[in-house]
C-alpha cells in the first residue's frame, strides 16, 4: 500500500548532517582554518568578494570554507549575508589612479611613466607542477624591495592629452543601484558595469573569449591593467569634507579599442572598461571586452555577436540568479509532469486511431514511424 | 504637541499595510486604523498611520497647498525620512483634500509600458461612507458596492472616474476620514447614482 | 532569531515591496518590477514568493506552505521551517486554517475563503517569454495589449496535435486586459482564478517582478471558439479517498508498470479520508 512520503524534514536534517561531516573530511587532519583560507587561497576569496559584491575577505573565506570550496556556493552564501546589512553611507568615486600601486603593466607602450610593474603574477611562470609545494618545502621570503610606486598617472590619460581616444566624462547622472532597483532594459552603462562586475567570471570569459574570435570584434589593446590598493573616503557633512574609512584592493583594466568616428567628429580610439574586487585580473580583462561590445549599438555598430546583445549579456551573467534557476529543476515538478503526462498519452491514443482509420481506408499497411510529440513548453 | 510615532513599528505597520492591502484589493470598503490622532485637523489618524506605513527615503511626497504646513512637513521628514517634492509629476503620494482635484493638476499617471509609476492618492475627506451616490464595480467586487461622500468630493470622483480611459495608466487613491480609510484603485468603475 | 528582523527582510525591503503589491493589486495582472532581493535560499526555489510572504506576514497569521499541491515536499518543508524561524509565525497543513498560503504549483483544492491571501512562487512571469525572449518587447506588447502572438502559438498547437499543447502555466487574460502567467500550476487550477473570493498575489524572485489578482476579478483562460478551454481529466479515481475531482499524481509502485493515482493536495485527501472513516 502506498503511503505519502512523509518526514521531509528529518530527511532534510540528516542531509545536512552528512554535508558538515563531508565538508570537515577526515578528523584525523588538521581542520582547514578560515584564516589559512584567507591568507593562502586570496585568489579565491578575491573571486568570491567580486561576484558576491561585498568586499570582506574573512567572510569570504568563511563562505568559502562552509561550501567546501564551491565558489559559485560561496558567492551566494556572502551575497545572501550581504542583503541583510544596513548602507550606514554611500562612499565617493573611487579614484584608481591615486591607487597604491602592486602590479601595473600595459600592453601599448614599451615604457610608461612610473614603469612597468609586474608585481605578483603568473603570467610568466611554467606551469610545471611544483613537488615542492606537494612535499611542504618552505618558500623563501621575498627580499624588501625599492619603496612603494608613488601614484602613477593612467596610461589612457596620457593618450588623451592628443585627443586620440575618447574621453570618459562624467555627466552627473545618478547612477543606478543594481542591488536595490531591477534592470529596466536597456540599462545605461553604470548599470551594465555594475552587472559585469558582480558577473560569472567564466561566463564573461567566453563572451569576451568570442569577441576574439569575430563575434563582434573590435580589436582591443590592453591599454592598462593595474592592481593595488584605494582608499574609500566618505563624504561627512558636519565636517564638510570626505575622510578616509579604509582601503580595498582592486584590479582595473582599460581597454583600447578600434577607432569610431563620423561626419562630425574625427576618428578616436574607444574604450573597454573593467573593475572588480581584489586580484581578479582575467575577470576585468573579460570584463572590458563585453563592456566594449556591449557598446555596438551607441557607437553605431552592427550587433553581429552574443557579446554584443545588451539583454541577452545583462540578464544571464549573475551567477547566484543562474545556478538558482538551473537547479531548481531538482525540485518536484510532479505536477507539471503529471499533466504533460495526461496530454501526451491522449495525443498518442488519437494519433494511433488515425492511423488505424488510414490503414482501415487504404487497406494496405502504413508507415509505422511515429511522429514525435513535440515538447511543448520548457517545464519551469 | 507632538506627532504620534507607531509604538510597534514592525508589528504595527504590518497590520496597517494589511489593512490598506484589503482595501486595495475590496475598493469600496471600510477599515478602522489604530493609530494616535496627530495634531490638528487636517489629517486624521487614517492617513497618518498610512504615511507611517509606506512612506520612507524611498519615497516622494507632494503635499497639496493648505496641508503643507511647516509641522506636517517636519513631522514626515522626521518620522519617515521622505522627500518633499514641488513637483506633483514626480510625486509616489500626493496629499490632497477632494476640492484641490478641480484644478487639473498633472500628476504621474505612469506609462503604458510603466503604469505603476504613478501617483497615489491621499485623500482627506469630511464624509466617508458605506452607502450613498457613488457605485463601484470591477476587481475585487463581487457584485456591486457603494460609497457616500459628500458634495466636495465631487472633482476627486470626477478625476477617479476618469481613469477608465486612461487605463492600465491612472491614479490610486485612499480615501480616508478621520481613522476610516477605503481606497479606489484606477480598476474601479465609478458611476454617480441618483 | 537572533541578528534578523522579524521575517527576515529589512523594514525598508518590506516597505518597497508592500508599495509595488499595492500597485499590482491596483492594475490587476500587470507585472510590477520590484527590487526583488536575495534570500538565504537560492532563486528558482521560491525567493519571490518568500519576499511576499515575508513582507505581509505578520504574527497574527497562520501559515500554510504547499509544493505540488502538498505540505510534506521538502521545499515546502524547508520554506515552512523558515518561516517559523524567522517570524515565530503559527502553521498548519489544513487549507481552511491558514490565512496566508504559499504554494509552487498548485491551488488547494479545498475553495479558498475571502480573507485568504494566496501567494504564488513563479519562475517565469513573463507569458509572453517562451515566443519573445526580449523583455524590451514583451514589455512594448503588454503596453499596446498585442497578445496576437499569443493566440498563434495556442493555435499551432492545434493544428499540429488537434489539442493546445500547454498543460501548466496556461496563459490567461486578467479583467479582459493583461495576459498573465498564472505560474505552473496545471490548467486544472485555472477556473480556480477566476472570482476567487481569496487575493492571489505572485512573486518572482530572480525576474523581479510581482502581481496580483484581487479577489471577484474575471480571469479567462485563452482559447478559442471553436476549441474551448478544458481542464484535465483522469479515468481513475484516488486510490487513497476516491475523489473524483482532484488532481491526480501518478505513483508507480513496482518494477512491472504498477502505478496509482493519489490526490496532489494532500490536505484534500486527509481530510476527506477522515470524514471517510
Amino acid at each position: 500500500m502506498y503511503v505519502a512520503v512523509k518526514g521531509g524534514e528529518r530527511a532534510i536534517a540528516n542531509a545536512h548532517r552528512l554535508l558538515a561531516d563531508r565538508r570537515r573530511g577526515n578528523r584525523e587532519q588538521a581542520e582547514l582554518g578560515v584564516d589559512q583560507i584567507q591568507g593562502q587561497l586570496r585568489l579565491a576569496v578575491d573571486r568570491v568578494m567580486a561576484e558576491a559584491s561585498l568586499y570582506d575577505p574573512e567572510l569570504a573565506a568563511l563562505a568559502i570554507k562552509q561550501a567546501s570550496g564551491d565558489m559559485i556556493e560561496a558567492a551566494f552564501l556572502l551575497r545572501a549575508y550581504r542583503t541583510t546589512l544596513p548602507r550606514l553611507a554611500v562612499s565617493e568615486p573611487l579614484d584608481t589612479g591615486a591607487m597604491r600601486i602592486e602590479r601595473r603593466i600595459s600592453a601599448t607602450y614599451k615604457d610608461i611613466p612610473g614603469g612597468q610593474v609586474l608585481g605578483p603574477t603568473y603570467d610568466y611562470t611554467h606551469r610545471l607542477l611544483d613537488f615542492l609545494l606537494l612535499a611542504g618545502g618552505e618558500t623563501p621570503a621575498v627580499e624588501a624591495s625599492e619603496p612603494p610606486l608613488a601614484p602613477c598617472p593612467q596610461i589612457l590619460e596620457l593618450l588623451d592629452a592628443e585627443g586620440l581616444i575618447e574621453r570618459e566624462r562624467d555627466d552627473g547622472s545618478e547612477p543606478a543601484d543594481i542591488t536595490r532597483d531591477p534592470p529596466d532594459y536597456p540599462v545605461d552603462r553604470a548599470a551594465r558595469l555594475q552587472m559585469l562586475a558582480r558577473g560569472d567570471e567564466g561566463y564573461l570569459l567566453a563572451l569576451g573569449y568570442s569577441t576574439q574570435r569575430g563575434y563582434g570584434r573590435n580589436h582591443p589593446f590592453a591599454g592598462e591593467i593595474r592592481l593595488g590598493q584605494v582608499e574609500v573616503e566618505i563624504f561627512v557633512e558636519e565636517w564638510g569634507e570626505a575622510v578616509c574609512v579604509g582601503e580595498i584592493a582592486l584590479s582595473e583594466c582599460q581597454m583600447i579599442n578600434q577607432f569610431g568616428g563620423s561626419r562630425e567628429a574625427a576618428p578616436q580610439f574607444t574604450r573597454g572598461y573593467g573593475l572588480a574586487f581584489g586580484h581578479n585580473e582575467r575577470k576585468t580583462l573579460a570584463m572590458a571586452l563585453v563592456d566594449r561590445a556591449l557598446r555596438a549599438e551607441e557607437l553605431g555598430e552592427e550587433v553581429q555577436g552574443p557579446a554584443q546583445q545588451a539583454e541577452f549579456v545583462l540578464a544571464h551573467a549573475d551567477n547566484v540568479e543562474a545556478s538558482g534557476f538551473v537547479s531548481h529543476l531538482k525540485l518536484p515538478h510532479y505536477v507539471d509532469f503529471q499533466s504533460e503526462l495526461e496530454l501526451l498519452r491522449r495525443l498518442r491514443r488519437e494519433h494511433e486511431a488515425r492511423r488505424q482509420g488510414a490503414c482501415q481506408e487504404a487497406g494496405s499497411p502504413t508507415s509505422t514511424t511515429d511522429e514525435r510529440a513535440a515538447a511543448p513548453g520548457d517545464p519551469a | 504637541m507632538l506627532w504620534p510615532t507607531l509604538n510597534d513599528p514592525v508589528h504595527d505597520s504590518q497590520r496597517l499595510f494589511r489593512q490598506l492591502l484589503s482595501a486595495m484589493s475590496e475598493p469600496g470598503t471600510l477599515h478602522t486604523l489604530e493609530v494616535s490622532s496627530p495634531p490638528g485637523d487636517d489629517i486624521g489618524p487614517a492617513l497618518w498611520g498610512v504615511l507611517l506605513t509606506l512612506c520612507d527615503l524611498d519615497t516622494r511626497v507632494w503635499l497639496a497647498p493648505g496641508l503643507d504646513t511647516p509641522e506636517l512637513c517636519e513631522a514626515l521628514a522626521f518620522h519617515t525620512g521622505c522627500r518633499l517634492s514641488d513637483d506633483p509629476a514626480e510625486a509616489d503620494f500626493a496629499l490632497v483634500t477632494p476640492g484641490v482635484l478641480a484644478e487639473p493638476i498633472a500628476f504621474a499617471l505612469g506609462s503604458d509600458e510603466y503604469p505603476d509609476r504613478s501617483t497615489t492618492l491621499l485623500v482627506a475627506l469630511d464624509t466617508l461612507e458605506p452607502t450613498g451616490e457613488w457605485r463601484l464595480t470591477g476587481p475585487g467586487i463581487a457584485l456591486r458596492r457603494q460609497l457616500g461622500l459628500d458634495a466636495a468630493a465631487a472633482p476627486l470622483m470626477a478625476r477617479l472616474a476618469a481613469n477608465r480611459e486612461s487605463f492600465p495608466c491612472g491614479l490610486d487613491a485612499i480615501l480616508t476620514c478621520g481613522a476610516r480609510l477605503a481606497a479606489l484603485p484606477r480598476s474601479t468603475r465609478i458611476e454617480e447614482v441618483a | 532569531m537572533n541578528g534578523y528582523n522579524f521575517a527576515y527582510l529589512d523594514e525598508q525591503t518590506k516597505r518597497m515591496i508592500r508599495r509595488a503589491l499595492l500597485k499590482a493589486v491596483a492594475i490587476p495582472g500587470y507585472q510590477v518590477p520590484f527590487g526583488g532581493r536575495e534570500m538565504p535560499m537560492p532563486y528558482g526555489w521560491g525567493t519571490g514568493g518568500m519576499q511576499l510572504t515575508a513582507s505581509i506576514l505578520g504574527v497574527d497569521d497562520v501559515l500554510k506552505v504547499i509544493d505540488q499541491g502538498a505540505d510534506d515536499t521538502t521545499n515546502a518543508v524547508s520554506i515552512r521551517a523558515f518561516f517559523e524561524r524567522v517570524a515565530g509565525v503559527e502553521t498548519t497543513t489544513v487549507t481552511p486554517a491558514a490565512s496566508v498560503i504559499q504554494t509552487r504549483h498548485r491551488i488547494p483544492e479545498t475553495p479558498l475563503e475571502p480573507g485568504q491571501i494566496l501567494v504564488f512562487q513563479v519562475p517565469i512571469p513573463e507569458p509572453l517569454r517562451f515566443i519573445e525572449p526580449s523583455e524590451q518587447e514583451t514589455r512594448l506588447m503588454h503596453a499596446l495589449e498585442e497578445y496576437g502572438v499569443m493566440h498563434v502559438k495556442l493555435y499551432e498547437d492545434i493544428a499540429r496535435h488537434g489539442h493546445i499543447a500547454t498543460t501548466y502555466a496556461y496563459p490567461v487574460k486578467v479583467d479582459g486586459r493583461y495576459v498573465m502567467d498564472p505560474s505552473p500550476i496545471p490548467k486544472f487550477d485555472n477556473p480556480k482564478l477566476d472570482m476567487s473570493p481569496a487575493l492571489l498575489l505572485f512573486g518572482a524572485g530572480r525576474e523581479k517582478r510581482l502581481y496580483a489578482i484581487p479577489p471577484y476579478t474575471h480571469v479567462e483562460s485563452l482559447d478559442f471558439e471553436d476549441h474551448p478551454f478544458e481542464i484535465q481529466r483522469w479515468d481513475e479515481r484516488c486510490a487513497l479517498c476516491a475523489s473524483d475531482r482532484s488532481f491526480l499524481d501518478e505513483v508507480i509502485t513496482d518494477d512491472a508498470g504498477g502505478r496509482m493515482f493519489v490526490c496532489s493536495d494532500t490536505d484534500y485527501c486527509l481530510t476527506r479520508r477522515g470524514e471517510l472513516s
